[in-house]
C-alpha cells in the first residue's frame, strides 16, 4: 500500500507542477501579447490621464511582473478566472454554463470511438480475410487524414441540406431548452471520427502484438478453443495500451470540440472559446484554456489509476514493493 | 507525470521504436556494408508497394498544381464573374460568393497550406534532431527536460495553445509556422531520442568513443545519420498533421487574412453550404488528399523499414 501511496502522491504532485507551468506559459503569452490593455478595456475611445491612472491602479498594472504573476496564480487557485470583457459575467460561470453541453457530445463520442475502435481493431488484427483487414486499415488511414470539421460540413450538406433528415445547427429547436437528440447525431459522429481511426490503428497493432506472444502459443497448445484464446487471453492483454490511449484521447476530444462545435453551432465550451478569441475577450480565452487543462490533467490521473487497477503486473509491483519494505 | 506504464504513442504504434534489425548489437566492422544493403532493400520494398505508385505521383501533382498552377489559373482576387456559379466547363470549380473564380482560389490556397505543412515539418525535424539527439545521447538533464516538455504539450493540447497564441500574438504565415513548430516538435524529438539511445549502445559508437572522438562529433556523424530512417517517417507524418492543424486554425478564422489557405476557404464556405456545396467540397478534398498521401507514404516507408512489423501468420 505504501508503494501505491508514494506512486499516486508523486503523480498528484507532478500534475500540480505541470498545471503551474501551463499557467505560467499562458501568463507570459498574455504579457508579451501586443496591444495596450487599458485601451483594450475601455474600447476605441480617447481617455483622460486621470481615468487611465484610475484603471492602472484598479487592475494593479503598475505593479512589477512577479507580483502580478503571483496574484494571477492565487486567483486561479481560488477559482477566480476574472470577468468577461464583453458581458462582464464571471468567466467561471460562463464556462460552467457551457461545460455540460460539451460533455453531452464529448462523452458519447468518447464511448463510441473507444468501443468501436476496439472491435474494429481486433477484427482487423485477427481476420484471415485480407480484404477485411485491408478495408478496415485503409478506412482508418482515410478517417485519420480527413479534417474532421470538413467531414462535419459534408455531413451537414448531405444529411441536413440535401436529405433533410437532421437539423443543421444548434442543440434544440429555436426557443427550446435542453438538448434534442436529433441535434446530437452529426456532432457526435464528427467528434468521434478522428479518435475512432486512431484507436482502431492502435488496437490493431496491439492485438497483432498480443497474438504473437508466447502465452498465446501455450494456450493454443493446451488445446483451448481458438475463440477462448482470442477473447480471454489475447484481448485483455491487447487492451492494456488502449487504457492509456483512451485516457489521453479525452483531451484530444475536448480540444477538438473547438472545431466541431464551430461547425454545428453547438453552444459548448469550444464555441465559447472561439467566440472569445474573435472578440479578443482574453479573460475568457485564458479561462477556457485553464479549464481544459484541469480536465485533461484529471483525465490523465484517472487513466493512471485505472491502469494500476487493470494491469496485474503493476498491482503485483505495488504489493511486492510493500512486502519488501 | 511519473507513469509506470509504457505510454503508447502513435510512433510506438507504428513500430518506430523497434530496433531496425534484430542483430543490430553485433555489427561493428561490417556496419557500412550491411547498412547500405539494408537501405537498398528498404528502398526496393518501398518502391514495390502499389500504394506508393498511387500516392507519390498524387502528391507531386498536387504540389505542382499549387506552385505552377498560379501561372495558368488567372487572378484569385478579381471579382468579375457572376456570383455562386456551380462548377462548369468555364469555371471548373465554380465561383464564390463574391464572384471570384474558385479554381484560382483553391490553387493559391494550396500554396499556403503546403508551405505551412512542409515548413513546420522542417522546423520540427531541426528541433527534434537537436533536442532529441542530445537527450538520447547524453541522457540526464536534457532527457528529463524533453520528457517534461512532451507532457506539457499533452496537457495543453497543441490546437488550444496555438489558438491562444495566435489570438494573442496575431497571425500571419510565419507566426503560424512558428507556433505549430513549437507545439509539434516533441513528437519527432521523442523518436530521435529513442533511436539515439538505441544507437549509443551499439559497438561502433563504443569504438568511436574509445578512439577518442568528441561527443558532439559522434552524435553528428554516427548517431544522427543512423537514426534518420524512422525520424524521416515521423517527419513525413508531421507534414500531414501540420496541414490539418493549420486548416483547423484558418477554419476558425485564425490565419493569414491576406493569404487564404484551404482552411480559410472552408471558413468562408460555411455560410454558403445551403446554396453552394462546391465551396465546401473542393478545398476540403484537397486537404484530405494531401494529408492522406503523406500518411500513406509515411506508412509505406515505415513498413519498408520494419519488414518484421506486419501481420503475424
Amino acid at each position: 500500500m505504501k508503494a501505491m501511496a508514494i506512486h499516486y502522491g508523486r503523480l498528484l504532485l507532478s500534475s500540480l507542477i505541470l498545471f503551474v507551468v501551463v499557467l505560467t506559459v499562458l501568463f507570459l503569452l498574455l504579457e508579451i501579447a501586443p496591444g495596450d490593455p487599458i485601451q483594450n478595456f475601455v474600447g476605441d475611445v480617447p481617455i483622460s490621464p486621470a481615468f487611465e491612472a484610475q484603471i492602472v491602479a484598479a487592475f494593479g498594472l503598475d505593479r512589477p511582473l512577479w507580483e502580478r504573476y503571483l496574484v494571477y496564480l492565487g486567483n486561479v487557485f481560488r477559482g477566480e478566472l476574472g470577468y468577461s470583457f464583453g458581458t462582464n459575467e464571471p468567466v467561471l460561470e460562463l464556462i460552467l454554463n457551457r461545460a455540460g453541453n460539451t460533455l453531452a457530445i464529448a462523452v458519447p463520442a468518447f464511448v463510441i470511438s473507444t468501443t468501436l475502435g476496439i472491435v474494429l481493431g481486433a477484427i482487423a488484427a485477427r481476420t484471415r480475410k485480407r480484404w477485411l483487414d485491408g478495408g478496415i486499415s485503409a478506412g482508418a488511414v482515410a478517417l485519420f487524414s480527413v479534417p474532421n470539421f470538413w467531414l462535419g460540413m459534408l455531413l451537414i450538406i448531405v444529411f441536413s441540406i440535401q436529405l433533410g433528415w437532421l437539423p443543421t445547427q444548434g442543440k434544440a429547436p429555436y426557443g427550446q431548452d435542453g438538448i434534442d437528440i436529433r441535434y446530437m447525431v452529426l456532432p457526435v459522429i464528427t467528434m468521434a471520427s478522428t479518435e475512432l481511426a486512431f484507436k482502431t490503428r492502435i488496437m490493431r497493432s496491439s492485438m497483432i502484438e498480443s497474438l504473437g506472444q508466447d502465452f498465446i502459443d501455450t494456450a493454443r497448445s493446451k488445446g483451448l478453443p481458438s475463440q477462448r484464446v482470442l477473447w480471454r487471453h489475447a484481448l485483455p492483454n491487447a487492451l492494456l495500451p488502449m487504457v492509456t490511449v483512451a485516457g489521453y484521447s479525452l483531451g484530444f476530444i475536448l480540444a477538438g470540440s473547438v472545431l466541431v462545435e464551430s461547425v454545428f453551432g453547438w453552444p459548448g465550451m469550444g464555441l465559447l472559446f472561439v467566440d472569445a478569441i474573435q472578440r479578443q475577450d482574453n479573460q475568457v480565452v485564458l479561462g477556457v484554456a485553464i479549464f481544459l487543462t484541469i480536465t485533461i490533467l484529471l483525465a490523465n490521473i484517472l487513466t493512471d489509476i485505472t491502469y494500476g487497477i487493470v494491469d496485474p503486473r503493476l498491482r503485483a509491483q505495488f504489493t511486492r514493493k510493500a512486502v519488501v519494505k | 507525470m511519473t507513469t509506470v506504464q509504457p505510454t503508447p504513442s502513435p510512433e510506438a504504434e507504428l513500430g518506430l521504436e523497434e530496433p531496425l534489425s534484430p542483430d543490430a548489437g553485433t555489427e561493428t566492422l561490417a556496419v557500412a556494408a550491411s547498412g547500405g544493403a539494408r537501405r537498398n532493400a528498404a528502398w526496393r520494398s518501398f518502391l514495390r508497394k502499389r500504394s506508393v505508385w498511387v500516392f507519390l505521383p498524387l502528391i507531386v501533382v498536387l504540389i505542382l498544381i499549387s506552385f505552377v498552377g498560379p501561372y495558368f489559373v488567372g487572378d484569385p482576387v478579381s471579382a468579375i464573374y457572376p456570383k455562386l456559379l456551380p462548377p462548369s466547363s468555364e469555371h471548373w470549380l465554380g465561383t464564390d460568393n463574391l464572384g471570384r473564380d474558385y479554381l484560382a482560389r483553391v490553387v493559391y490556397g494550396g500554396q499556403v497550406s503546403l508551405i505551412v505543412g512542409f515548413s513546420v515539418a522542417v522546423l520540427c525535424l531541426t528541433l527534434g534532431l537537436v533536442i532529441g539527439g542530445l537527450a538520447g545521447f547524453y541522457g540526464g538533464f536534457m532527457d528529463n527536460a524533453l520528457v517534461k516538455v512532451s507532457e506539457f504539450f499533452q496537457v495543453l493540447p497543441g490546437l488550444v495553445l496555438a489558438l491562444v497564441a495566435a489570438a494573442l500574438l496575431g497571425s500571419n504565415v510565419v507566426i503560424i509556422i512558428v507556433i505549430l513548430g513549437v507545439t509539434m516538435w516533441p513528437g519527432v524529438a521523442r523518436i530521435v531520442r529513442a533511436e539515439a539511445m538505441r544507437i549509443t549502445k551499439l559497438g561502433y559508437v563504443e569504438s568511436a568513443k574509445a578512439a577518442g572522438f568528441s561527443g558532439p562529433r559522434i552524435l553528428w556523424s554516427d548517431v544522427i545519420p543512423n537514426a534518420m530512417p524512422p525520424v524521416l517517417v515521423a517527419t513525413t507524418m508531421t507534414v500531414g498533421r501540420a496541414i490539418l492543424v493549420e486548416s483547423g486554425l484558418s477554419y476558425l478564422g485564425i490565419g493569414d487574412a491576406n493569404r487564404p489557405s484551404w482552411g480559410a476557404l472552408l471558413n468562408s464556405a460555411q455560410a454558403y453550404m445551403q446554396q453552394a456545396w462546391w465551396l465546401a467540397l473542393f478545398p476540403g478534398l484537397c486537404i484530405f488528399l494531401v494529408v492522406l498521401a503523406v500518411n500513406i507514404l509515411g506508412d509505406a516507408m515505415n513498413d519498408a523499414l520494419n519488414p518484421t512489423i506486419g501481420r503475424v501468420k
